[in-house]
């Protein structure tokens, strides 16, 4: 546990889904952790990539000016997603004309308060495809503290204080590292363990990280081909496996070896993420496609297929059994999850870059202008509940948690909802 | 924090010095900071650091690769955050720009210790910083983070400082100097004059300063050499193509790897009989395109050659710009390589650190092509520049050409008079 202090702030009690004043405290120093309740955003996508969150209310309508708890001015762009661990919002950005300026950033998550902030100077090339930028991939994090990754090879690990852990070079510890295009995937925690997704087309690979001096643990090789795919977690009677996708299959990795267990050729993806559904996995190819997931790995044909469910750069999301894309080329498709047959495939407007995520009943779809449709997902049909707009590039998967979304365009960080 | 010894005498030279800094101003011309003020700054000298500060920094110098060191740093990160201000300007000065992880750790440590200052409602040594920021045998990042701090405490610093940057080794502040001129000379409504634009076109060194400088040039009559600004080879040497199989041409070495001088002729692909060819470009950029060139072939590799004398012995940087994998030697000495196709073609993608020794030095680039067959996967070019660490010119370097089976030695950059349209702003 952290000693904080606190001079001057709320804490808030939340009951029966309701978050009350409780007390004001001035001047006062605190010697013990108040742990905000609710669920936390630890990583990219949420508990697990799944994009779901269990938090509730959720905000329907918002603007620039309404229903804004706070927002904070962003010192560079970035295409990552803000996380949230405890009352505290990381985010990443980079800046310069070099794009070689790469900022970590901690925000109290209750007022927007910036605590911290951490500089590097990118050790690795900065050359990326205009449309993203160093800070592309979602930082982690747990109650020990934060890990960033940035398209340089560059990545820290600092306490929930700011206080640096560990910093790593990978441009400098595989040289050959190379992806000019940008590379993206994020990191995940597990057991210990920070799970570095390095696929490029030079040194390839996919690595886990003690989290208390970042050295590795295990260092898999990987296809030396480009991918943003980020990893997801399986549980599994002999030790949870990570799932990795990549332009040559996907590939489950065991957590404590690094060795490969099964692999599954027959689906290539490098962008968006697999969906884990007890003994099913949903595959972003072909539309979507659903297959039998066995101890053993994928098992024979798809359970079905749907080519209506497009995704793009967007991740497609499972909420109560039904799947959601929303596409790059402006379309919002949902179909059943047990048949796949299609529910609703609705052109809205712009292109979609962030993932569609969910809570309370409600779709999230954030399009590239800062336009949210939001759905109502207690139904079949395609049904809006309202269009938000921030007015902002919107290319990052927006955060749930304290009953907010966290959202970070391309200038400004939103805490929306409930203030 | 109580005022310990070391803090005690910074701020005392800090006094002292900002004193030294309002003399030093009068004598101060054209960017350059007197460099007998810089001798006495105290920043770069002797004043007394705690040992447990410099052992920190030590520590923080010797993290090795994969993450070797990292526990021990992370120790002495805290013991210098702990210092606080005591330990500010040893870790700013221990920045150095060969030891890039090193001053990662150190960054990472002096926000902190800024966070600290500030939430005590403390300013740091603003004559001390200030002098940092003017004392170039710092290391450029450290100076530059020194510039920011002291304008985030003191804007009206910026006025002060910017004037001094035109020619800065930093190129943050060299790009900050810049712009902050250019805003003056609209301000004082000669954002037309030809002599000043031409003077800030001399110091730039981003592409879209460089541009936007030339476009105005261009506007006001006058005619800015991109082509030698940016120190492109405009005239090289082509061999090929050769044979790639299966696209492993980046990996197989050729002839010309070993014997960059050797004459030929030479097998290349399908047996076809090839040999050095000379080549110019009139593009702006330097652009080789080798599409036209040399063909269109897939799995092929060619080398490009250029000839550069030096009157003596000069650091530089070889810059490679390709949507393919290239290698750059340079006297036959591998010097960069990177196996990469069709992912953009990045301006100065490729930098590799050189010195020239002094008379003729043969650059050698070699540039693959895969088998990719998408619409996008078909450009096959290269650009080609040798320019100083700051990406500027090096005006004494030579090219050595071949015309006409005559060779003769134009400046680095000298193209012909046929001129490619200026790009949009």
């Amino acid at each position: 546990m952290t000693q904080i202090s606190v001079t001057s702030r709320w804490i808030v009690w939340r009951s029966s889904g309701m978050l009350l004043p409780l007390l004001i405290l001035s001047g006062l120093s605190f010697g013990l952790l108040l742990p905000l309740q609710g669920a936390d955003w630890p990583q990219f996508r949420g508990p697990n990539g799944s994009g779901v969150s269990t938090e509730a209310p959720l905000p329907v309508e918002w603007s620039r000016t309404h229903n804004i708890a706070w927002q904070a001015s962003l010192p560079g762009r970035g295409v990552s997603s803000p996380i949230v661990v405890g009352d505290r919002v990381y985010l990443t950005a980079s800046s310069g004309p070099r794009g070689d300026r790469l900022h970590l950033l901690a925000y109290d998550a209750h007022r927007g308060t910036l605590l911290w902030h951490r500089q590097l100077q990118a050790t690795g090339p900065t050359h990326c495809h205009p449309k993203t930028c160093m800070a592309a991939h979602t930082p982690a994090a747990d109650a020990q503290g934060v890990y960033a990754l940035f398209a340089s090879g560059d990545l820290l690990a600092c306490n929930p204080d700011g206080s640096l852990r560990w910093y790593r070079s990978l441009a400098s510890d595989y040289p050959t590292i190379s992806n000019q295009v940008g590379m993206a995937a994020s990191l995940i925690l597990i057991e210990g363990k920070l799970i570095v997704p390095m696929d490029n087309v030079g040194e390839s690979f996919l690595a886990a990280l003690d989290i208390r001096d970042g050295r590795n643990l295990w260092k898999a090789e990987r296809p030396r081909e480009i991918n943003w795919v980020t990893p997801v977690v399986r549980p599994h009677t002999e030790g949870a496996e990570i799932l990795l996708a990549g332009p040559r299959g996907l590939y489950a990795y065991d957590v404590a070896t690094g060795q490969v267990r099964w692999s599954f050729k027959e689906a290539a993806f490098t962008v968006p993420l697999p969906l884990l559904e007890d003994e099913a996995v949903y595959l972003p190819v072909q539309g979507v496609s659903k297959f039998s997931l066995g101890p053993d790995g994928i098992r024979g044909k798809p359970l079905w297929q749907n080519r209506s469910l497009q995704t793009g750069y967007s991740s497609p999301l499972l909420y109560r059994g039904r799947i959601y894309t929303a596409s790059s080329t402006g379309f919002i498709t949902a179909a059943d999850a047990t048949s796949g047959k299609e529910l609703f495939r609705e052109r809205v407007k712009g292109a979609f870059s962030a993932s569609p995520v969910a809570g309370d009943g409600k779709v999230y779809c954030f399009n590239e202008t800062g336009t949210c449709y939001v759905l109502d997902a207690r139904t079949d049909t395609f049904e809006l509940l309202a269009t938000n707009s921030l007015e902002e590039e919107t290319l990052a998967t927006p955060a749930i948690a304290h009953q907010r979304l966290y959202v970070r365009t391309d200038k400004t960080l939103y805490a929306i909802g409930l203030k | 924090m109580p005022m310990n010894g070391p803090l005690a005498i910074c701020l005392s030279a800090g006094m002292a010095l900002g004193l030294a800094v309002v003399i030093g101003r009068k004598f101060v011309e054209q960017g350059a900071y007197p460099a007998a003020l810089a001798q006495q700054n105290p920043t770069a000298s002797s004043v007394p650091v705690d040992r447990s500060v410099e052992t920190a920094i030590a520590q923080l110098q010797q993290v090795g690769r994969e993450g070797q060191g990292n526990a021990a740093a992370a120790q002495a990160w805290q013991t210098l955050v702990a210092a606080g201000r005591a330990a500010f300007f040893p870790a700013l000065r221990a920045v150095r720009e060969d030891q890039p992880i090193a001053a990662n750790w150190l960054r990472t440590a002096l926000d902190a210790i800024v966070e600290k200052e500030q939430a005590a409602g403390r300013t740091l040594p603003l004559a001390e910083l200030e002098a940092f920021v003017t004392d170039r045998r710092q290391a450029p990042r450290a100076r530059f983070w020194a510039y920011e701090w002291l304008v985030q405490a003191q804007p009206s610093a910026r006025d002060r400082m910017l004037p001094l940057c035109l020619d800065d080794p930093s190129l943050e502040l060299r790009r900050l100097a810049i712009a902050y001129e250019l805003d003056r000379l609209e301000r004082s409504g000669r954002a037309d004059s030809r002599a000043e634009l031409e003077r800030l076109f001399g110091f730039a060194r981003d592409r879209d300063q460089v541009d936007a400088l030339a476009q105005r040039i261009s506007q006001a009559g006058g005619q800015a050499d991109v082509t030698r600004h940016f120190g492109f080879c405009t005239h090289l040497e082509w061999l090929g193509p050769w044979d790639a199989p299966g696209s492993q041409g980046y990996s197989l070495a050729y002839p010309p790897e070993k014997e960059p001088l050797a004459a030929g002729p030479f097998r290349g692909k399908d047996q076809r009989e090839i040999q050095w060819q000379t080549a110019e470009t009139t593009d702006r950029y330097g652009l080789f395109d080798l599409n036209k060139l040399v063909g269109k072939h897939k799995d092929a590799v060619v080398f490009m050659r250029a000839v550069l004398r030096a009157p003596q012995p000069t650091p530089c940087q070889i810059r490679v710009t390709s949507p393919t994998a290239v290698k750059i030697f340079l006297n036959g000495e591998f010097l960069f390589g990177r196996e990469e196709y069709h992912h953009g073609t990045n301006f100065d993608a490729h930098i590799a650190p050189a010195t020239l020794r002094a008379g003729d030095n043969i650059v050698l680039i070699k540039v693959c092509q895969n088998n990719q067959q998408e619409s996008w996967a078909q450009a096959w070019q290269v650009q080609v520049r040798i320019c100083d660490a700051t990406g500027g010119p090096i005006p004494a370097l030579q090219q050595v050409i071949r015309q006409q089976n005559q060779m003769r030695t134009i400046p680095l950059g000298a193209r012909c008079e046929k001129d490619s349209p200026l790009p949009e702003k």
